[in-house]
């Protein structure tokens, strides 16, 4: 594969990857049933791409937006454990007869629903007077154990840095850190440093794109006096870069472990991890966007890897990675490629940030 | 056994749920939405008919031998289902039955859904059950040879690996560690490149307690830098390798110039009149590699590097002042000249791809000295 392809930049089908993600918002094939336990992150994916393109307006009549507005609140759930939002409503049947006592534990909250359903709400411009602040900070209290990591849902044993991360975004969002014990937090997150520089899902594994991004930007999100630099030492913050920038590949796309091959999500995982370290001029964006292009399925969505079927996950990513990295101009790239830039620590467009610490914190911050 | 024995092949037919006599006592609850769905799944129809009966189940809190029949067959069209694992974990304790069937069906389970994470989240739980027991090592051993199985399949699947490192450190027998190294160097001797088994060997060697026979921490240094030495020597591009001789020579506090004839080898063009004289401490390339490799010079560039400011704090620039005068204006070393020029052939010539990088690493190292 040539690096650096000689031909132009084709554009960036931008109508075609949103009606991607329409498409998948209006509904699903029985072959993807396995999306049921995760609907509401898919569900942000497919918003978040449309909200990226700036096409949500456009593309969604408002009527549709408001119903889609309420689908999101009707997955917040109240519970003995705290609130937060559950995947879907595969667990929920008519409200017209007594359940055992024990039935709420089996619908209850689940911890990256959460996260992806506070982003999505604040994408349709919601204005959260809904969001059960204090039933949020007592679910992420029970979803915390021993070792400082969070499990998905209050009862389950499953933890890694995914779930850290989550804990981490919706405390930022709410700018409350009361549900967190975020020192013990912290030390979770250096248990999976790796030798490499990079972190692995639990203590113990192998370096990954992904779960480094999610170390990383806890980080950085952590409140004052716990903050970012503090917490990681120049030697390791370098050694970290290095790991980072070696992942991207001749082809322009990252890798996610060492000696793998480039996939279009870890573009969005490793150069988001990037950013954030304050080092974004260090990815190669003219062969990121080149890699890019390949990856661009026919019928719109975006792919892992030049020629296989694109879904709504490596679409919205791959958005989110040319949100951070667009082509420079003068690479001959046409104006599809230009976005309105993201906010790498909550993983949104900056508007929608601003939205998110106008309207979520029960004391905004913005306004003092 | 329910769960084992209930099992059946995809293509023969099943009555669904609601036509079987031994479910009429249930009522199926329809899943229920106030809104217009965003998103909504066409499930099929034998779902939708599983997820009734499972939703009636939970409400009433029935646990009971056909729950695990009901909860494997759904499990089957949706392993993703976390509710259907977790309820069919209490029904399993509920009904205390034995744990072989279960685990009989999850091996099965496991290599056909390799990449869900409620699998592998189910078979810990499993083995949790038997870690205080008994039985609790050959438990263990035989999970870690179940792991060894399934990794055949896909030799760098994430979760089969994070599982083995799981178990390794949640089942603390001696025994069980003896043999893991043996164990990453077949891996690693079927393919040299798989960075999941580098990491797994760093793992087992550093993070893992000290085995019998290795309490000389330094002879067991010593021994990992030849191995790697050796593996590079066979396939010099090789960044896994590469990365994991950095990590021992961090861990141990060691200085990488240490390694600067080994390093040196590799950082140069291939030399067709190369000597045949093998120093077993300095591994010489194959004859095919191709050469230099971009490790090696990224390597000999931070052997500089380090150089140039050892040099700093000990006065020694005088040697600059000396014999390069004109440079002593950017306050540079030698040793610093030969780092930037590595990294300007790395920018230029060696790895492109990551010229800003290299440009970076040169900005830095001026910042820095």
């Amino acid at each position: 594969m040539p690096q650096n392809s000689p031909h132009p930049l084709p554009p960036l089908a931008r109508t075609a990857h949103a009606a991607h993600a329409t498409r998948c918002l209006s509904g699903l094939p029985g072959s993807q049933t396995d999306i049921d336990a995760s609907r509401v992150a898919l569900v942000f994916y497919c918003l978040g791409s449309l909200d990226l393109l700036g096409l949500l307006d456009s593309k969604v009549p408002e009527l549709d937006r408001q119903e889609w507005t309420e689908w999101l609140w009707e997955q917040q759930t109240r519970g003995p454990f705290g609130t937060g939002f559950k995947p879907g409503s595969f667990m929920t049947s008519r409200p017209d007869q007594e359940g055992s006592a024990d039935e709420s534990n089996y619908n209850c909250p689940h911890i990256i629903m959460t996260y992806t359903a506070m982003l999505s709400l604040a994408i349709l411009r919601d204005d959260f007077s809904r969001l059960d602040r204090r039933g949020i900070t007592s679910f992420l209290r029970s979803c915390q154990k021993d070792d400082g990591s969070f499990s998905t849902t209050p009862q389950s044993t499953d933890s890694d840095l995914r779930t850290v991360y989550c804990a981490f975004a919706i405390s930022s969002m709410l700018n409350d850190w009361s549900g967190m014990d975020v020192g013990r937090a912290i030390a979770f997150i250096d248990s999976c440093r790796t030798y490499e520089g990079g972190y692995g899902q639990s203590p113990f594994c192998e370096a990954q794109g992904g779960t480094t991004y999610t170390a990383i930007a806890s980080l950085y999100l952590a409140p004052q006096g716990n903050s970012n630099g503090e917490h990681l030492t120049a030697a390791q913050r370098e050694q970290t870069i290095r790991w980072l920038v070696s992942n991207q590949q001749t082809s322009g796309g990252f890798r996610g472990r060492t000696a793998k091959e480039a996939d279009a999500c870890y573009c969005f995982w490793c150069g988001g991890a990037l950013q954030i370290l304050g080092e974004p001029d260090l990815v190669n964006r003219t062969s990121l966007a080149n890699f890019m292009a390949r990856c661009q399925f026919k019928y719109g969505g975006i792919s892992k890897a030049p020629g296989e079927n694109p879904d709504p996950y490596h679409t919205y990513l791959s958005l989110a990675a040319l949100s951070m990295y667009p082509p420079a101009n003068d690479a001959g790239s046409n104006p599809s490629w230009q976005f309105e830039r993201l906010d790498p620590l909550l993983n949104a467009r900056e508007t929608t940030v601003r939205w998110i610490k106008e309207h979520i914190p029960s004391n905004p911050q913005v306004s003092q | 056994m329910p769960s084992a024995s209930s099992s059946t092949p995809k293509d023969e037919p099943k009555t669904l749920f609601s036509e079987r006599p031994e479910w009429a006592d249930v009522q199926a609850l329809e899943q229920y939405e106030i809104s217009n769905p965003l998103a909504p799944i066409f499930y099929s129809e034998e779902y939708k008919d599983a997820t009734g009966y499972f939703r009636a189940i939970v409400k009433k809190g029935e646990m009971s031998e056909r729950v695990m029949e009901l909860t494997e067959f759904i499990i089957r069209h949706n392993p993703a289902h976390y509710t259907v694992w977790q309820y069919r974990y209490k029904t399993l304790l509920a009904l205390q039955s034995p744990l072989e069937a279960e685990i009989k069906l999850m091996d099965e389970l496991a290599v056909k859904f390799l990449k869900t994470y409620q699998v592998w989240h189910h078979r810990r739980l499993l083995l949790l059950l038997q870690r205080d027991s008994s039985n609790s090592f050959s438990a263990a051993a035989k999970e870690l040879a179940f792991v060894a199985q399934s990794l055949k399949a896909d030799e760098k699947n994430y979760h089969t690996w994070s599982h083995r490192q799981w178990v390794l450190s949640q089942f603390d027998h001696e025994d069980l560690c003896a043999s893991e190294l043996d164990f990453v160097d077949d891996m690693l001797n079927h393919d040299v490149r798989n960075n999941s088994a580098w990491h797994h060997r760093f793992f087992v060697v550093f993070q893992s307690g000290v085995r019998e026979g290795e309490e000389d921490r330094a002879r067991v240094v010593k021994r990992e830098l030849t191995y790697t030495k050796q593996n590079i020597s066979l396939a010099p591009n090789n960044p896994s390798a590469w990365n994991y001789l950095r990590g021992v020579l961090d861990y141990s506090k060691m200085p990488y110039a240490q390694l600067t004839s080994f390093v040196n080898l590799y950082a140069v063009p291939t030399d067709s009149d190369v000597i045949d004289i093998v120093d077993l401490d300095n591994p010489p390339p194959s004859k095919d590699a191709q050469l230099p490799c971009v490790a090696a010079l990224e390597f000999l560039a931070d052997i500089y590097e380090k150089r140039g400011k050892d040099d700093e704090e000990y006065g020694t620039t005088a040697a600059v002042e000396v014999y390069f005068p004109s440079f002593l204006h950017f306050l540079e070393s030698n040793e610093l000249i030969l780092s930037k020029q590595v990294w300007k052939s790395l920018a230029h010539e060696h790895d492109t791809i990551r010229q800003k990088y290299w440009e970076y690493r040169i900005r830095e190292a001026l910042v820095n000295a």
